[in-house]
């Protein structure tokens, strides 16, 4: 069904980071906002697709954002640096989604989701840190990653899944010996992204405990977070509630807190 | 959300938050539709993987899964969850559960016709004493051994030798319960329906007869019925299971009844059950525990004298689709190419029938028949791997693996058949620990057999009606 074979043509595939983005990043990265905003304002798709993630009821904003460096501006450097990885996550998912439900509006807004909430996180656990703050933008690439891999085995899929209750990263794992973070990683060095952010990526899955008692921390806020979106019912009718399997030992400590930091509703 | 079924357990496995908005998201109608198909007699949501919920969204549950029950009369319920997530339940519903709640899928399965009369040893704690009373009830019909503690202190005494229990059962709850249809499950490859109350003609309705008849080409021979909570029936029952013995008799078919005492029926009727070739036995074990008797009622020894027909046209038209499912199911699961070697039509021949295993399954509608599959037990086990997850040499693991593998092939099967417009119903697979079970049943049938290979093994396909 998928081999190790494909998954190196795969990731044979994923182009690097264009230039622009590598620069917007750089400059980002130096705390030059505005001249990350004229290098990101040469980038049309860029441009519109930041106008429209940071306009999304989600983030808040009272008024339409339009202008790139008031964009950057509002949201901070670590904020926009994650907006961009962002864009370029974005980049890889497919026009038209096979095993998933998904369309690319819904993937953004699963992106934005995922960001508003982390940040909320961060803010509660007073973490300041461009990677961590980063490494929520890879989160999504697992979902491409499946989609990519699986697309042509929708219905062999859905009789295993008919038969045993079992997950694409498990799958994937015991047919190649490589899981959905193993790739995301591989996704990560292409892009030159930090090994922290690596790191935290794969700790996330949580099935890879990390000895880092910080890395570890956030990765259990993360699996939650994503879990908490999967459970949302335009993402569980994407089927994506059970493409991967919730660790929920792993998280126990930190739920109550979660639960109060993103206000869930006890009703 | 569709439910997976196992061991006659259809088991929805939500993940996550759950909520009355994503409680209606995940259960459909047609997921619903889904689950009255399978045939199931308990349908749970298993709440391990999630870590939050609301009234709302096990009301919503409750709401879907009960439509399940009127239709099917299946018990359905919750499972898998701690103390607190239980507590929340209780406090939720308070005296208005008219479902059930059991605290691991092992404590369910206790009250589902495949696990019956195992003969469990389940220590039992309740808060509430009438529901000590009905779990104890409903352990003993389903033939097993309950322990039950009067009170928390005793309990926990007890649960200190756990490893006296096979189960221990607490924070569990025994819902409204409408059993009535005819669910079949396997064991010791003997179907087993479970029959109760009075049998009057609606038998004919809520038994299954083209999956019974199925079973019987799938190779199935011998049938019991439990008939433990039966009271009595009239004269439409017992000409309806006469006439089931005759059509069995032509398959060298047993019937079987366990627990249907004397009393509970007039002797005249007793009588001509009996003249019809039907068995009585006063309990299942009677003829489960004992592998002779089994051989001799034909659940591992059958041989077939009847239905030796050829195939057809329609079946051999379709031949590559049969093909198309087991190979594309061996490289799904595998990654490994099974290569077609030989194909002839002929009876089936096996050489070397040491150290291999077989599995069977039916399938009935607009055509019929039988797919046969013969591994050597390496191949089966490198077949199952990704299902199994791990290296095992547990046969009874491999088997059951074998069983999941094979229906997955009948699931492609019934796919593939359908992009040619022809509709057909699958039975449950059927598994052989040795080659000469199967000979038993298949020597002689006149069918196509296909040679295979798998990563250089040589394995076998045969297909016959």
């Amino acid at each position: 069904m998928i081999t190790k074979d494909k998954i190196d043509t795969y990731i044979e595939k994923i182009p690097p980071a264009p230039k622009v983005l590598k620069e917007t990043l750089s400059l980002l990265n130096d705390g030059e906002l505005i001249k990350a905003s004229k290098v990101a304002e040469s980038d049309l798709a860029l441009k519109s697709y930041l106008k429209h993630i940071v306009n999304k009821p989600i983030y808040g904003f009272k008024n339409e954002v339009t202008d790139i460096s008031q964009i950057f501006t509002i949201l901070g450097v670590a904020r926009s640096q994650q907006t961009v990885y962002n864009y370029m996550l974005s980049l890889l998912s497919p026009k038209e989604w096979t095993i998933f439900n998904l369309t690319e509006q819904n993937f953004h807004e699963l992106q934005a989701r995922l960001s508003a909430n982390y940040n909320k996180i961060l803010k509660h656990l007073n973490i300041i840190d461009k990677d961590i703050q980063s490494c929520i933008s890879l989160l999504p690439a697992s979902i491409i990653i499946v989609e990519a891999l699986f697309k042509e085995q929708k219905e062999n899929i859905e009789l295993i899944k008919s038969t045993k209750s079992i997950d694409y990263n498990t799958i994937l794992k015991r047919l190649t010996g490589m899981d959905l973070f193993d790739i995301c990683e591989e996704i990560a060095k292409k892009w030159e992204m930090s090994d922290k952010i690596s790191q935290i990526i794969q700790t996330s899955s949580g099935i890879k405990p990390s000895e880092d008692k910080d890395i570890n921390h956030i990765a259990k806020w993360i699996h939650l977070l994503l879990f908490y979106e999967l459970s949302q019912p335009i993402f569980i009718e994407a089927n994506l509630n059970d493409f991967l399997e919730f660790q929920v030992e792993f998280v126990e400590d930190i739920y109550e807190e979660f639960l109060q930091v993103i206000k869930v509703q006890d009703k | 959300m569709r439910a997976v079924l196992k061991n006659g357990i259809a088991v929805f496995h939500p993940q996550g938050f759950l909520d009355g908005n994503s409680a209606e998201t995940m259960l459909s109608i047609e997921d619903i539709k889904a689950t009255e198909k399978l045939e199931t007699d308990l349908v749970l949501v298993s709440l391990k993987k999630v870590i939050f919920f609301n009234k709302n969204g096990l009301e919503t549950f409750v709401r879907m899964l009960t439509k399940v029950r009127k239709s099917t009369q299946a018990r359905i319920g919750f499972c898998d969850y701690d103390t607190k997530k239980f507590n929340s339940i209780i406090n939720f519903f308070k005296d208005d559960l008219s479902f059930s709640l059991f605290n691991t899928i092992d404590t369910a399965s206790l009250f589902a016709s495949n696990f019956k009369n195992q003969k469990k040893n389940a220590l039992v704690y309740s808060e509430n004493k009438s529901q000590r009373s009905v779990m104890a009830i409903e352990l003993h019909n389903y033939g097993h051994n309950p322990i039950i503690a009067q009170s928390k202190e005793e309990f926990e005494e007890k649960k200190k030798n756990a490893k006296t229990y096979d189960v221990i059962i607490e924070n569990s709850y025994m819902g409204c319960m409408e059993n009535g249809n005819i669910v079949a499950k396997v064991s010791s490859n003997a179907i087993i329906y479970n029959i109760s109350s009075f049998l009057d003609a609606s038998i004919s309705n809520n038994f299954n007869i083209y999956y019974h008849n199925n079973s019987l080409k799938a190779g199935f021979r011998l049938f019991i019925f439990e008939a433990y909570q039966v009271i009595n029936m009239n004269v439409h029952a017992m000409n309806f299971f006469s006439k089931l013995a005759s059509a069995a008799a032509e398959y060298n078919a047993t019937i079987c009844f366990v627990g249907l005492s004397k009393d509970k029926i007039t002797q005249k009727f007793y009588e001509t059950l009996e003249d019809s070739g039907i068995m009585f036995f006063e309990q299942l074990d009677t003829i489960l525990d004992d592998k002779k008797l089994l051989a001799e009622l034909g659940a591992s020894t059958a041989t077939n004298t009847k239905d030796k027909r050829s195939l057809n046209k329609a079946m051999i038209t379709q031949l590559p689709s049969f093909i198309e499912a087991t190979v594309d199911t061996i490289k799904m699961m595998t990654n490994a190419e099974a290569k077609k070697e030989s194909a002839s039509i002929y009876t089936i021949k096996i050489q070397e029938v040491e150290d291999k295993i077989a599995s069977s399954i039916g399938f009935y509608g607009d055509i019929d028949g039988m797919v046969i599959l013969v591994f050597p037990n390496n191949i089966a086990k490198k077949a199952c791997e990704l299902l199994i997850g791990e290296e095992t040499d547990d046969k009874e693991l491999i088997m059951d693996a074998l069983g999941e593998f094979v229906n997955i092939i009948g699931g492609k099967i019934k796919s593939l058949l359908a992009d040619n417009d022809i509709r057909v119903k699958i039975t449950l697979p059927r598994t052989y620990n040795e080659v000469s079970e199967l000979l038993t049943v298949a020597d002689n049938r006149k069918g196509v057999q296909v040679d295979l290979t798998f990563d250089g093994d040589k394995f076998s396909f045969f297909l016959t009606r």
